[in-house]
């Protein structure tokens, strides 16, 4: 049983994933180009050298960070639509720690990074207490707080910290910048990202409390009568994911983009939901996920500005590649449903 | 002052517009038992597929019922995946919201090509300049210089709250939401009903989106929708799942929008981005204050399955 | 599920067929390569940006790239990915991509950066020498609509709407409000301009359009604008509200291409032609002498000028008396020879 659920969790990605591809390549030779011609730089672009890997791998980092989010809050059953703005929350934080504070070098990277998770958690704890405590939509919430934070961003960039001319802020100083990983272009955000990954996932899986905040995702009311303080773990699982979203923030504007400017961070809050549900809520399968969306994205960049196929090919390939997940995921479930609801009927009686 | 107040209903009744036809969507599909967070991608193929047709055609009625059309094929996906496949209707929605956008995007960019010159579109006229009427009181204006899509909006507005409160099929519709184990020992349709739900959400959500391109803006603009299909589902909780409640909150809405942009105007110190900020915030509080009595159809984003006895 | 995928899809490639095939360059010759994050068919900076590129690059027979609606955290991954086709020049319209540029300028020192709209101190903070500034003037740019807005301006109330604040855009508007100040005087007016809106963004024309009927409601009759497709929506506002007066009433002055008669309230436009700056930069690059340095686009070296004229709207006197303050600005002595403020 529990081999075959594996089998299909990881065949239903890679059957989407070559059918999606399929797809783009029908696309591509529609639009004249060479789809041969056009994977091949996407492949080149992405982990064609040296460099392009650390792109690759610089890319991935946010995304990660908000995947690990969204699995650690869907795993307690809480929607957590809201990584975006926890992200941007988080970024905020540590660029005026990095900017503003009289801390260089690692004690300023350090409380960067508590800080930023700090408020990402914090952001998405008003999501919690409204869901807990007035029975609110936790999505719609969310969703609001990301336009909050994108606009509170904005003021951030076009007035409190602005550098100058420009609507940007002043770029965290050199002392602050998060090292370089393996002298690639990745910073050492990547590494911890896997190192956060690996975290959730023995907490989630090796851990009591990790195994009660599961059975309040999997059957709330089952949860409730047996005693778990399901309010607590709600709770918690905003917190804790928004304090995931929130670290990414800091790490990749002192890593990779070192000021806040316009389109910062966006997307990556729904992409981090998408990516996690791929990756069927598996943090470390949601590391991969993520690296390969990245890889998608920094290599349809070369591949447009080689052949001329614009990204949004590569747009199409990824949604595509989503929504033929999710659905085949539904569709393996499907047969099974019947055992499954005897047994947790049985559970429930 | 007097001027101020009418020119701040008027913009309050034009924001509020495309939001009721969104609105309307996830209320059909709400109340079938459908929690549709996809709406906003829909609304994106919907106002592509309007602007394109309208374009060719130069006939904006064809562009509304293109951007139906279109909506309703694309919220099929939704709708197998979630009805037939089970699938998760929030994980769905997600997806749907990824892949529409991205679509429209795709769609637009191969079909103008590279060429730069901006593309506009006719726009619908209003009642007021079909009937030649040339006066501009305040009230003809309300009532007149509207375009039919405005007064369609209205109609499914007392349309539906007739349909669910009034009509044996409304009920039953309305069963379907709420239990639909039961619905179906009673011999509804269930799966029958979702579908159509479907096909509701989908032609309202796509004409919500068409209406942005045929009757408010000349041009398609990738991300145009803007976040108002997610304004929609939070008008369809704050209406309380009904039509009135749904119209009360997109004018809110609406009102929210358009008093921040005179704000702006009035106030240069402090940052815009505050008040570009109230309608989120509004919604926020608003939500809060009203607490959640469980109003919501009781089976809403739960699977239905036939074999679930 | 899939087939009706699919067949979405063949209808997108249908559609596709349509549209003219992609092609790769041939390595004979120079290229410029263009980044944008807005569209290029925006009808506003995207497009005027892009047929500066593609006037320039007809001029000195280069070839063109571009690439556009691209997403900030690509910024650096779609310059490079031009660098490793070995372009010649990457040309950048905004100063947006500073960063991005000059990261990019210290890892390929034989290639050209062109920054359009970079800070004037950019060039020296490249370590090879390799990037330039292409400045307009953006005070000039506010004085030849403020010129126009305080001759035709019954009102006495003229409006601005601004994209993001960019001290490009604030410079914009103080010359907007000075020329028509300075204008309007003496002419026996005065005019007021309302304070500057920002919609944040330069693509929701919806936010054009209720900013334009916000500002109509509070009496301005000249409109400006620095948003692209914002500016769009607000004519579309402009020209609604003319028709319903039956005569065209309030106005719009367009930039930063020539934009007349794309709507029926464009009285004029105020032409940005940075295709002469770019068109320097590859005959700087072709001699190699390119780098390091900011060329300023202005009304004197022919970067910068008024647009045509709707006839039918501005009076023969009005014509006359606009062309006479072009002439005086060009001559430098404007507003009684005002320093002339370089903004950035």
């Amino acid at each position: 049983m529990k081999n075959k659920d594996f089998g299909a969790l990881v065949i239903v990605p890679v059957l989407s994933i070559i059918v999606s591809f399929l797809i783009g390549c029908i696309i591509i030779a529609a639009l004249g180009a060479s789809p041969a011609d056009a994977m091949r730089y996407l492949w080149k672009g992405a982990f064609g050298n040296v460099r392009n890997l650390g792109t690759t791998f610089s890319r991935s980092t946010p995304l990660i960070f908000t995947t690990l989010c969204a699995c650690f809050a869907y795993r307690c059953g809480v929607f957590n639509l809201g990584g975006e703005g926890q992200f941007i929350i988080g970024s905020i934080l540590a660029c005026y720690i990095a900017t503003k504070s009289p801390l260089t070098g690692v004690p300023a990277i350090l409380l960067c990074a508590v800080a930023g998770a700090a408020g990402g958690g914090l952001w998405a704890a008003i999501a919690g207490l409204l869901k807990v405590y007035r029975g609110q939509n936790e999505m719609i919430i969310t969703i609001m707080l990301n336009y909050v934070a994108t606009l509170l961003m904005g003021v951030v960039y076009t007035n409190w910290l602005r550098d100058g001319s420009v609507p940007q802020t002043v770029a965290v100083p050199d002392q602050t910048r998060l090292p370089s990983f393996l002298g690639l272009r990745a910073t050492i955000a990547f590494p911890v990202a896997i190192i956060a990954g690996i975290v959730i996932f023995y907490f989630l899986f090796y851990t009591s409390p990790g195994f009660q905040l599961r059975a309040v995702g999997l059957n709330m009311t089952a949860a409730k009568v047996n005693g778990f303080n399901v309010k607590r773990y709600l709770l918690m699982s905003f917190v804790v994911s928004g304090a995931i979203a929130g670290l990414g923030g800091a790490l990749e504007l002192l890593g990779t983009q070192l000021r806040l400017i316009n389109g910062f961070g966006a997307g990556y809050g729904f992409d981090g939901v998408a990516m996690a549900l791929i990756a069927s809520l598996h943090p470390l399968a949601g590391i991969l996920v993520a690296i390969f969306f990245a890889a998608l994205r920094v290599g349809s960049t070369t591949m447009q500005t080689a052949t001329g196929v614009p990204t949004s090919v590569s747009d199409i390939i990824q949604a595509l590649v989503i929504v033929f997940t999710v659905a085949g995921m539904a569709m393996v479930k499907l047969p099974e449903f019947k055992s499954r609801f005897a047994r947790k009927a049985r559970m429930e009686a | 002052m007097g001027s101020f107040m009418a020119n701040l209903i008027l913009a309050s009744v034009r924001m509020a517009s495309p939001l009721i036809f969104l609105s309307l969507a996830e209320l059909y599909s709400q109340r079938a038992g459908l929690v549709n967070i996809g709406i906003e991608g829909i609304a994106a193929i919907g106002s592509l597929t309007g602007f394109l047709i309208s374009l060719i055609t130069g006939n904006p009625f064809l562009g509304v019922l293109a951007g139906a059309l279109a909506g309703i094929a694309v919220n099929m996906i939704f709708a197998y995946a979630t009805i037939s496949l089970c699938a998760e209707q929030i994980v769905y929605g997600m997806a749907i919201n990824i892949f529409a956008p991205a679509l429209a995007a795709f769609i637009y960019r191969v079909y103008f090509g590279s060429g730069s010159e901006l593309v506009q579109a006719g726009l619908m006229g209003t009642l007021k300049s079909m009937l030649g009427i040339k006066s501009n009181n305040f009230l003809v204006n309300l009532f007149l210089d509207q375009t039919p899509m405005v007064y369609l909006a209205y109609i499914l507005i007392i349309l539906t709250a007739i349909y669910f409160t009034r009509t044996k099929s409304g009920l039953n519709y309305k069963a379907v939401g709420e239990y639909p184990k039961a619905a179906a020992t009673l011999g509804i349709n269930v799966i029958g009903i979702k579908y159509l739900s479907c096909v509701i959400c989908g032609a309202l959500a796509g004409i919500g989106g068409a209406y942005l391109t045929t009757c408010y803006s000349k041009t398609y603009v990738d991300g145009n929708v803007a976040g108002r299909g997610f304004i929609a589902l939070a008008a369809v909780i704050f209406g309380r799942w009904s039509s009135a409640g749904v119209l009360i909150a997109c004018l809110f809405f609406g009102f929210c929008d358009a008093l921040q942009i005179r704000l702006q105007l009035v106030n240069n110190t402090l940052p815009y981005q505050f008040f570009q900020m109230i309608p989120y915030v509004a919604t926020i509080v608003v939500l809060a204050l009203i607490g959640a009595k469980k109003a919501g159809p009781k089976s809403s984003g739960q699977p239905y399955r036939k074999e679930e006895r | 599920m899939n087939r009706k995928l699919i067949a979405m899809v063949v209808t997108g490639a249908m559609i596709a067929s349509m549209a003219p095939t992609f092609t790769a360059h041939a390595d004979d010759t120079r290229t410029v390569a263009m980044i944008c994050d807005s569209s290029i068919s925006d009808g506003g900076w995207g497009m005027a940006c892009y047929n500066a590129m593609i006037d320039a690059a007809e001029k000195t027979g280069w070839e063109t790239m571009y690439s556009d609606s691209i997403a900030q955290s690509a910024y650096y991954d779609t310059i490079v990915s031009y660098c490793d086709l070995d372009v010649d020049m990457i040309y950048a319209p905004g100063n947006q991509y500073t960063d991005a540029v000059l990261q990019a300028a210290e890892e390929y020192p034989d290639i050209a950066f062109a920054l359009l709209n970079g800070g004037a101190d950019t060039p020296e903070k490249a370590v090879n020498g390799n990037v330039s500034s292409l400045l307009p003037n953006a005070t000039q740019i506010g004085w030849i609509a403020g010129a126009l807005a305080g001759l035709m301006s019954e009102s006495g109330t003229i409006a601005f709407i601004g994209g993001m604040e960019l001290d490009t855009t604030l410079a914009k508007y103080a010359g907007y409000g000075e020329a028509a100040a300075f204008v309007a005087e003496e002419n026996g007016k005065t005019i007021s301009v309302l304070d500057p809106v920002y919609s944040g963004d330069f693509s929701a024309s919806d936010k054009g359009l209720e900013f334009a009927k916000a500002m109509m409601d509070q009496g301005a009759d000249v409109f400006f604008g620095d948003a692209s497709a914002v500016d769009s929506g607000a004519r579309q506002a402009i020209d609604e509200a003319n028709e319903a007066n039956g005569a065209i009433k309030v106005y719009d002055i367009a930039q930063p291409a020539d934009l007349l008669g794309q709507n029926d309230c464009v009285i004029g436009s105020q032409v940005t032609d940075n295709s002469v700056l770019i068109e320097l930069s590859m005959k700087a690059v072709e001699e190699g002498t390119f780098g390091g340095e900011t060329l300023y686009g202005t009304l004197q070296n022919g970067v910068l000028s008024a647009g045509e004229l709707n006839k039918d709207v501005v009076p023969e006197d009005v014509q006359a008396k606009y062309a006479e303050y072009i002439q005086q600005m060009v001559d430098g002595t404007f507003m009684g020879g005002a320093a002339e403020t370089e903004a950035e």
